[in-house]
């Protein structure tokens, strides 16, 4: 008993100063936006903080071009992860198989997730650009996008651009992620399936999937909460131009750009509460649907 | 007594060593700008071996630098001590800028253009000093005007159209005017252009909003036309900055481009463009009201009011060094950025290197400013979601301008 609680106390000893640090990093500034999100302020010293409850929130409900923001960035990420988890499983079975070289090809798969995301998507936005991207001329000869119609400035396409560019990026992570659920199933499993005479749909559907289902979980809810604060691929390649503007872009205007032209501070830390509510959400209802354990 | 001596100087050499004063100052790297400003500094730190200036390179974007001013200025810090300013913002910063009202003759505003010392009064007080100015102007082939007859360059937008169909309908790979109609800062500038050529306006002297005339929505429809009905724009143009049109320009794919002055050292670079030698440069051609108009662009210096005592007289110095007569004709002629001051206009070298900026000094003294207001960002904003909806075709010209007008309304009455 008493080894125990000496035990205990050193392990609070041990988790203290990380807790006090996220406290002051995580903790402070969320309660802080909070707080500022009941108050209409601004960072200008003649502006005067008045309470005005949960006024800031009515408002952003009726704010067109909140709910844009919203639709947009749903959009975004229900087709971006839906995506990103159907490449990165498929290509997770791939190099799962035996091959020659599958260590140089599994260490060569990560490369664009290895890339800044700034990087990356500056590098998307030249090959997208209309008179001289790759990209572009590749599309063209294909027929699939008229001569000279830029695709990051059309509303039909950009959206689209910018999901390419996400999907590019991080199915890598997806199936680095899904690999290792891959390699926790026991082999004597598919042995066992295949004398039985299982077909490789019924191998997949009823042993892999299964069996990688948590993984997959918790992938999924990496990737969703992820794309829901999505900023810097949207804001470096259109800016939030024609139909792409998502909550975090939205917010940048908001808290940057209008912080010192008037009273829009209270109204910016309301929306980042909301997207922090939004997030929140997501994972509650991944965590209930695929009764993921957290102990 | 000797040793008093010894003493008592080495006293003073260390009270001179201790008082260095260091000071910060932001600064673009656009072209040649930076290392001509390293030039600049050195010469100054020669001259005053008590000021140590040590330079903070900003991005090009001044959306981005816009948001890097509010990160130091809302935390109080005292660094940067000099902040370069786009001439739009002195409004929204001033309560963080040094009041320099009372320095008006040590700066000599006086013989600075007027416009650009306005920019930088806020109520009646001078918070920036205008280091360099912009104005919009219209680059063109030479060359191809020539091969087609065309003796001047266009003096109507009309003209303009007529020119760049007759030459983009015989030449290869050729657009025929380019600017800048990605949805950002740039956007605003290029359609006040047309905007105010047409006899419209955005906000009145009494603080109306007038956008929304038969002159805007005939302007903003011009520009849409440029695109889709003349088609002597090509739709990229819809995601053009500055840079973009400039590399088109300059590898030789367009006849026109509307551009700022900086563009011309680089134009006329035989090492990077296709087209060194046979560029000319216009006022921007007018419209239907019968004028021209250029957007007043460029940067100003203010100083940060957190600074110490010390390290403002000392910024105070610097300022008034990098805006005088020598080093803005330095400037104008190294980095082909706009002199602020009138007299260098005059200077014989200038006209050597860089004619244009004397031939269009007209323009530039008489450029456009955008509205001036603390709010400005806002206007900005409302304006490029607007203009650049109807660029691409999501929204017709009159229903942009209808949500404009209302939306910019909103924007002058709320928070």
């Amino acid at each position: 008993m008493k080894a125990k609680t000496r035990e205990t106390l050193v392990a609070w000893g041990m988790v203290i100063p990380a807790l006090l640090v996220i406290s002051i990093i995580a903790f402070l500034p969320l309660f802080q936006t909070f707080y500022n999100s009941f108050f209409e302020t601004g960072l200008r010293p003649d502006i005067e903080k008045e309470f005005v409850g949960f006024g800031n929130y009515v408002e952003l409900f009726k704010d067109d071009r909140f709910q844009d923001a919203l639709k947009n960035t749903i959009f975004f990420t229900v087709v971006s992860v839906i995506l990103e988890t159907i490449f990165g499983l498929l290509i997770a079975i791939l190099v799962n198989q035996p091959f020659k070289m599958r260590g140089v090809v599994r260490a060569a798969m990560l490369i664009p997730w290895a890339i800044p995301t700034a990087i990356s998507s500056q590098m998307w936005k030249w090959m997208f650009d209309p008179s001289s991207g790759i990209l572009t001329k590749f599309l063209e000869t294909l027929n699939i996008v008229e001569p000279g119609v830029p695709i990051l400035a059309m509303p039909n396409s950009a959206m689209w651009a910018i999901i390419a560019v996400d999907v590019w990026k991080t199915t890598p992570f997806m199936a680095l992620l899904i690999l290792a659920g891959l390699q926790l199933i026991p082999e004597e499993l598919y042995e066992a399936a295949r004398i039985d005479g299982a077909n490789i749909w019924q191998r997949f559907s009823k042993i892999t999937l299964p069996m990688v289902q948590s993984t997959i979980g918790v992938a999924l809810i990496f990737r969703t909460l992820d794309a829901l604060r999505v900023f810097d691929v949207v804001f470096i390649m259109t800016r939030g131009s024609v139909n792409t503007e998502t909550l975090a872009v939205y917010n940048r205007v908001l808290l940057m750009d209008r912080a010192f032209s008037g009273a829009w501070f209270g109204y910016g830390s309301a929306l980042s509460v909301v997207i922090f509510m939004l997030i929140s959400v997501f994972a509650v209802i991944y965590i209930r649907s695929l009764r993921i354990k957290l102990e | 007594m000797k040793k008093l001596l010894v003493v008592s100087l080495l006293l003073v050499l260390s009270l001179v060593a201790f008082s260095r004063v260091t000071i910060t100052m932001t600064a673009g790297a656009v072209g040649t700008e930076l290392s001509v400003l390293y030039e600049q500094l050195d010469k100054f730190m020669r001259a005053n071996p008590d000021i140590k200036v040590s330079v903070m390179p900003m991005p090009n974007s001044s959306t981005e630098r816009h948001d890097l001013y509010v990160t130091y200025l809302a935390s109080g810090e005292k660094e940067p001590t000099i902040l370069m300013l786009d001439v739009i913002w002195p409004a929204e910063f001033a309560p963080y800028l040094e009041d320099v009202t009372a320095d008006k003759d040590y700066f000599e505003l006086d013989k600075f253009i007027p416009g650009t010392v306005k920019s930088g009064t806020v109520n009646g007080k001078i918070v920036a000093v205008p280091w360099f100015t912009d104005a919009g102007i219209l680059y063109y082939r030479k060359d191809l005007l020539d091969k087609y007859g065309f003796k001047n360059p266009p003096k109507t937008w009309d003209e303009l159209v007529k020119m760049a169909q007759t030459i983009t309908a015989k030449e290869k790979n050729m657009y025929g005017f380019v600017w800048q109609g990605a949805r950002y800062e740039g956007l605003v500038c290029d359609f006040m252009e047309f905007l105010i050529s047409f006899g419209g306006d955005v906000i009145d002297e009494a603080g109306n909003v007038v956008v929304n005339s038969k002159a805007g929505v005939n302007a903003l429809q011009f520009m849409v036309d440029l695109i889709y009905k003349t088609k002597v724009s090509p739709q990229a143009v819809t995601t053009y900055m500055e840079e973009e049109a400039r590399r088109t320009f300059q590898n030789g794919q367009a006849v026109f481009m509307r551009n700022w002055p900086y563009a011309w050292a680089l134009v006329n670079d035989p090492k990077e463009s296709k087209i060194a030698g046979k560029v000319g440069v216009a006022p921007l051609p007018a419209g239907p009201a019968g004028r021209s108009a250029a957007t007043l662009g460029g940067w100003m210096l203010g100083i940060n009011k957190n600074a110490t005592d010390e390290e403002k007289a000392a910024a105070k110095k610097l300022v008034k060094f990098l805006t005088s007569y020598d080093q803005q004709l330095y400037k104008a002629i190294n980095a082909s950025q706009n002199p602020t001051m009138m007299d260098v206009y005059k200077d014989p070298e200038l006209k050597k290197v860089a004619p244009f900026m004397v031939d269009l000094y007209g323009m530039f003294v008489n450029a456009e400013p955008r509205p001036r207001t603390a709010k400005y960002s806002e206007i900005s904003d409302t304006m490029q979601k607007y203009i650049h909806a109807a660029l691409t075709q999501q929204t017709t010209p009159q229903k942009a301008m209808e949500d404009m007008a209302k939306e910019l309304t909103q924007v002058l009455a709320g928070r």
